[in-house]
């Protein structure tokens, strides 16, 4: 799994969530995509993924990856 | 419930396809088997051309060395399932796909159904003296190596659940195409990666179309098979949705 995103005036921008794994209903990635973009880039971890969490819908399912996992990736990144 | 012997299984086997008009094709079995128009099918594909197939949540540019595709004849497309990229050559895959009623997998998790729909693809490589066994989530792989990959999608009440096996693999090609494998490559060197995978060949002498015959006698002697024909309406809904869709800029860099 691979977020590739940017860093503009300290905040996260132009997300893109992508990877090897599987994701029902396939729309959620939008969700997850538009969850990350905006946040300051000096959000912990768990701000990310509670962020991440609330834009995963009720009976979605996430196989490969989830939010705790985007979350470390993001963080890794700004470090 | 979970009983693959209440259906009347068709075959779909024989024709090569494109690929833009296979990842259509995906598309239309899979809803006229959810409308109840096409009974539940074991398609076994054949390529017409050498393809990347990324999944549905890749992007293009973290897979795929474009110029070199472009070099080397193969086209880049996007199929409707998640999972990882796949480096297709016309004889040196197996591909199939199972278009089945959702109740065939009902009460089992997303994880579960894999392993349960494979099952008949385990006991025929084991027939041909493969130790294959499954490795969840996705994987096909046996004491050797990996052999291949499937991948699931739901769509109204109907499952989608294809499959590549290695037949034989061209590493070169593949390595100038896809950016992971390279990556994989040059991290742990030529022998290890050359490990993680080991197609049939290495493991049966028997040829391609000799492998596809005996898998598809197991998925008979346990499931019962008819032979079937995609219909006129089927083809015709295909090359429409490879041109309008499967060939467009918006799917194929979905996620550029």
């Amino acid at each position: 799994m691979i977020v590739d995103f940017s860093v503009r005036d300290g905040r996260i921008v132009d997300v893109q969530i992508n990877g090897d794994f599987f994701l029902e209903p396939p729309e959620t990635l939008t969700s997850l995509n538009h969850a990350l973009e905006g946040m300051p880039q000096g959000a912990d971890h768990a701000e990310l993924v509670s962020a991440l969490q609330a834009a995963v819908p009720a009976g979605a399912e996430l196989v490969g990856f989830g939010p705790a996992g985007i979350a470390t990736a993001v963080r890794r990144a700004l470090q | 419930m979970n009983d693959w012997t209440g259906y009347d299984w068709q075959l779909l086997q024989g024709t090569q396809e494109e690929p833009y008009v296979q990842m259509a094709l995906e598309e239309v079995l899979l809803a006229n088997v959810a409308r109840g128009v096409r009974k539940p099918t074991l398609r076994i594909w054949e390529w017409a051309s050498s393809s990347v197939v990324l999944g549905r949540f890749q992007s293009v540019r973290n897979e795929v060395d474009l110029e070199a595709a472009e070099e080397l004849g193969v086209t880049v497309v996007r199929r409707i399932t998640g999972g990882g990229a796949m480096f297709n050559e016309p004889q040196n895959t197996i591909t199939y796909s199972l278009y089945v009623p959702e109740e065939l997998v009902r009460g089992m998790s997303f994880v579960e159904s894999y392993a349960f729909l494979d099952d008949w693809v385990i006991r025929g490589l084991r027939e041909l003296g493969i130790d294959a066994f499954y490795e969840p989530i996705n994987d096909i792989t046996s004491s050797k190596g990996k052999i291949g990959g499937a991948a699931q999608t739901r769509r109204q009440g109907a499952v989608l659940h294809h499959a590549m096996l290695s037949y034989d693999i061209d590493a070169d090609r593949m390595l100038q195409v896809l950016r992971i494998g390279r990556e994989k490559m040059s991290d742990k060197g030529t022998k290890s990666a050359n490990r993680r995978v080991s197609p049939l060949l290495d493991q049966t002498q028997m040829g391609r179309a000799d492998v596809i015959n005996s898998l598809t006698a197991t998925f008979r002697q346990l499931h019962g098979l008819t032979k079937s024909e995609i219909s006129p309406d089927e083809r015709a809904a295909a090359l429409e949705l490879a041109e309008s869709k499967f060939s467009s800029r918006e799917w194929i860099y979905l996620l550029p």
